[in-house]
């Protein structure tokens, strides 16, 4: 497993649009680092140049202090879990996991060693000779993981491996990516849209925004201490305060008796574990909060909210920022 | 990767050059000599070459006309009901592409002869027989043979044109009080433009330009048997040069024009080609109605061809209803006649050159546009296109001229003493198309991601092309190929134009050299033609086998 550095990376298409806006970013040997960001940020632009599939303006990426930026893609191993997985129709199973090593001319028996391990890690052996056409989309995703669990790869790249799955699997298979990653010290970039799945998953996260991360750290501090309103609100609601900052709708609790603010209740949305109050708070518009049970409130009445300001974050702007 | 690309531009190169050697020199060639004002002048006036002409178009469009209705009523009803045996009878539809039309014509004077089985019927019933053949008979006669052998490659486009018509559309007219005559005829005939153009210009510029047809029934006032005619007397008569240019000219306007009006027809789909999602059910007796139209169509297009087996394994089939004396007789007279087996080698031998340089051709053509995406590459499918739209007897004019004209060509193209390379890659020119098409389709069906992914795993460009793309699109370079081959096998203008010796006859001329032997020549002919039937009918049906519904596109440009 690799240590990688990327340091300004720029890339722009018809040499106007700017994608990649010197994109500087470390990934340690053996994390799992997130990149989040809404459509055409550029994040899988980012990926693609990684795995040398797309050719970079300038800056530089390095594995373990090696420039890899001439490198071919074949050359890189940085192996790649698709989107839409890219498994090939005309091999089964075991052949698309085998794909890799056989490339690198690695001894038969070997291959046969290390497709079966890396299969019942995703827990595909029984289907090794199966016709990958005949897969489910969970079951596909799990191969096109251990094609690329197979052939170690020095960074594992993912491309928003489990958009295609339904919200079960994708519970199932977050749980199972991340255990695979942390048993095999992966070093590895993900890059995905969800942000309950990066907050969930990562050692570390980035938020990227027109072409550049805007921030990067841990769960914790991106979505507790966001450095901008963008990150704040890309990760979560942000409830705008009359004092000029930010709060997520978590942080606010609702009294009868006191609280820094006089609300009135207008609306209630119940989820069953929890429930989401819609408030006005004069000088602040509307003002959501969320909390756990669903305790009952009368619709109309005035209300007290209240909340620490160690959880103030910076404060919704205006569209333009979005 | 930049000797990556600097071999990409090489291959490209490659094929740019083999296209402009083969396609671009033997039309400049014959531009050359015919492009004389004075000699088109002289075509002009004379009214033995206008009438050819005017022959030759108004054959043209009342094929066109015949191909249109007959392709356009299947279409409809294959797309709007479900029917007892409806694959069935959509693969039968293809039965008359396996015979050449002229073979077809042989078949087809059994049975309109004077001496036919209309003739023999009437008889029996005591009526005086009619000569169907003479007059104006046998221009009608030319022209439903054509359009029989036809129909099949404009029905193909009709049919993908219908299934791409997103339902809503019609569902929306009819919402909004739209009878069905009114839905057909505002709605899915407009969205059916780019399938109607695409199959009615082929076939338009196939019968305008069609020699074996004419030239089988003897009607030799049509531009192309005229051509064919004055090749022995070209020393002293320049005029089929001229007329070659009036034929190229025509076909070119008649290609540029469906060009233009496919670019401006509308998009028919909704995004997703949802083939019969509006199919009815009919019931009772109802429901045999479609299928016996299609089985009329089928039975009327086979009935050359079930003529031709008659005539080839019987000993008497003239002047009676049904042949007479079954015998192999025919079979053993047309392989120990001495024009036969060599003409089989020859054949063979001529295309298979010409299905391997076609696919080379072709496949490099299809990679470098869709694939690899260089500057050039569209000029390069440009011009591997440009066959549909010249006729046959254009390059086979063009390589005779470059043969005269050019000592290299001389040497390489010498069709008196040994035209195997002349022959196979004029057949291959011509068949590029068909491989292009097939396989440009493939790959465009093919997600690029799996090639990216085979990158991204190790594999070099070269080893991804061989492990990944080639595999994915073998079936449609298959079918590319077959097609190559087989109507190579059967070509016609090159052959009857180009193999000046006995020798090097290949199938079509030495049929056609059988066909014209008084006495056994029409016996030995059929069964000949029979052969050659079931070849072709192998590998269109391997090829509706490898591609399923996908091989009309084979048929597109």
């Amino acid at each position: 497993m690799a240590e990688v550095l990327i340091e300004k990376l720029t890339k722009s298409y018809d040499g106007t649009v700017k994608v990649l806006d010197g994109v500087d970013l470390h990934i340690a040997q053996g994390e799992l680092v997130f990149l989040l960001g809404p459509s055409g940020c550029g994040k899988s632009t980012l990926l693609r140049i990684l795995a040398g599939l797309v050719t970079a303006d300038s800056g530089s990426i390095s594995f373990d202090g090696r420039n890899i930026m001439s490198l071919p893609p074949e050359k890189r191993r940085a192996a790649m879990v698709f989107q839409n997985y890219a498994l090939w129709p005309h091999l089964n199973v075991f052949e698309n996991v085998a794909f890799g090593l056989r490339m690198e001319k690695t001894p038969r028996k070997e291959i046969e060693k290390k497709v079966m391990e890396s299969l019942e890690q995703v827990q595909m052996e029984r289907y090794a000779r199966s016709a990958v056409t005949q897969l489910s989309g969970g079951q596909q995703q799990r191969v096109a993981l251990a094609r690329a669990l197979a052939v170690e790869p020095a960074l594992l790249l993912l491309d928003e491996p489990l958009s295609n799955l339904d919200a079960n699997l994708r519970d199932t298979m977050r749980r199972e990516i991340k255990r695979i990653c942390t048993e095999r010290k992966l070093t590895a970039l993900y890059v995905t849209h969800d942000r309950r799945e990066a907050l969930s998953m990562a050692d570390r996260a980035g938020v990227m925004h027109k072409g550049k991360l805007a921030q990067i750290g841990t769960p914790d501090e991106i979505y507790n201490h966001p450095a901008d309103s963008f990150t704040a609100r890309f990760l979560g609601d942000v409830n705008g305060l009359p004092c000029g900052g930010g709060i997520r709708p978590e942080r606010l609790r609702i009294s009868e008796e006191k609280g820094k603010l006089s609300a009135r209740l207008l609306e209630r949305a119940f989820f069953g574990d929890s429930c989401e109050w819609l408030f006005e708070v004069p000088g602040a518009g509307k003002v959501l909060v969320r909390e756990l049970g669903a305790p009952a409130r009368t619709i109309g009445k005035e209300y007290f909210l209240d909340y620490d300001e160690a959880f103030l974050i910076p404060a919704p702007e205006s569209d333009d920022e979005k | 990767m930049r000797s990556q690309t600097f071999l990409r531009y090489l291959l490209l190169g490659g094929v740019l050059l083999f296209l402009g050697v083969f396609l671009l020199l033997p039309i400049g060639t014959v531009l050359g000599v015919g492009c004389d004002l004075q000699l088109i002048a002289e075509l002009f006036r004379n009214r033995i070459y206008v009438e050819g002409l005017w022959n030759s178009f108004a054959i043209a469009l009342c094929t066109t006309g015949m191909v249109f209705v007959i392709s356009l009523g299947l279409a409809l009803l294959y797309d709007r009901y479900d029917f007892p045996g409806k694959s069935f009878a959509n693969t039968a539809l293809l039965i008359p592409m396996v015979l050449p039309p002229f073979v077809g014509a042989l078949g087809f004077k059994q049975i309109l002869g004077y001496h036919g089985v209309i003739n023999a019927l009437l008889g029996h019933l005591g009526i005086a027989p009619v000569d169907f053949l003479s007059g104006s008979g046998v221009f009608w006669a030319v022209c439903f043979i054509e359009a029989l052998h036809l129909f099949p490659i404009c029905y193909l486009n009709l049919v993908t044109a219908l299934g791409n018509i997103d339902p809503a559309m019609t569902e929306a007219a009819a919402n909004l009080g739209a009878s069905p005559w009114q839905r057909f005829l505002k709605v899915r005939l407009p969205l059916m433009r780019s399938g109607i153009l695409a199959g009615c210009s082929i076939t338009l510029i196939w019968s305008f330009t069609e020699l074996g047809t004419p030239l089988m029934f003897g009607f030799t006032r049509t531009t192309a048997v005229q051509v064919f005619n004055g090749l022995t007397e070209l020393e002293s008569n320049p005029i089929p040069y001229a007329l070659v240019v009036i034929m190229l000219a025509v076909s070119a306007l008649l290609y540029l024009v469906a060009k233009l009006a496919l670019k401006s027809a509308p998009a028919a789909s909704g995004g997703k080609g949802i083939v019969n999602a509006n199919s009815t059910e009919l019931r009772s007796w109802r429901k045999f109605l479609p299928g016996s139209a299609f089985g009329v169509v089928t039975l009327l297009a086979g009935l050359p061809h079930i003529a031709l087996i008659c005539c080839a394994f019987s000993t008497r089939f003239s002047g009676t209803v049904f042949p007479e004396n079954f015998t192999f007789e025919n079979f053993e007279l047309a392989l120990s006649n001495a024009l036969v087996l060599p003409s089989i080698a020859n054949s063979l031998k001529y295309s298979f050159l010409a299905m391997f340089i076609a696919c080379a051709a072709g496949l490099l053509v299809a990679l470098a546009a869709v694939r690899w995406r260089l500057k050039g590459s569209g000029i390069a499918d440009l011009l591997a296109m440009l066959p549909l739209a010249v006729p046959g007897v254009v390059f086979a004019f063009g390589f005779l001229g470059m043969s005269v004209k050019f000592s290299w060509a001389s040497l390489l193209f010498d069709p008196v003493n040994n035209p195997v390379w002349l022959l196979s890659i004029a057949y291959a020119v011509r068949r590029i198309p068909y491989v292009v098409r097939a396989v440009s389709s493939g790959l465009e069906q093919t997600p690029e991601e799996l090639e990216n992914a085979a990158r991204n795993f190790g594999a070099g460009p070269f080893r991804t092309l061989v492990k990944v793309t080639l595999p994915l699109v073998t079936a449609n370079l298959i079918v590319g190929g077959l097609f190559a081959f087989s109507f190579s096998m059967l070509e016609v203008s090159d052959s009857l134009i180009l193999a000046q010796k006995q020798e090097f006859f290949p199938i079509t001329k030495a049929l056609y050299e059988l066909s014209q032997i008084l006495g056994y020549g029409t016996g030995a002919a059929s069964a000949f033609g029979v052969w050659a039937m079931f070849f072709l009918g192998a590998t269109l049906c391997a090829g509706a086998l490898l591609l399923g519904k996908k091989i009309g596109a084979v048929f597109k440009f």
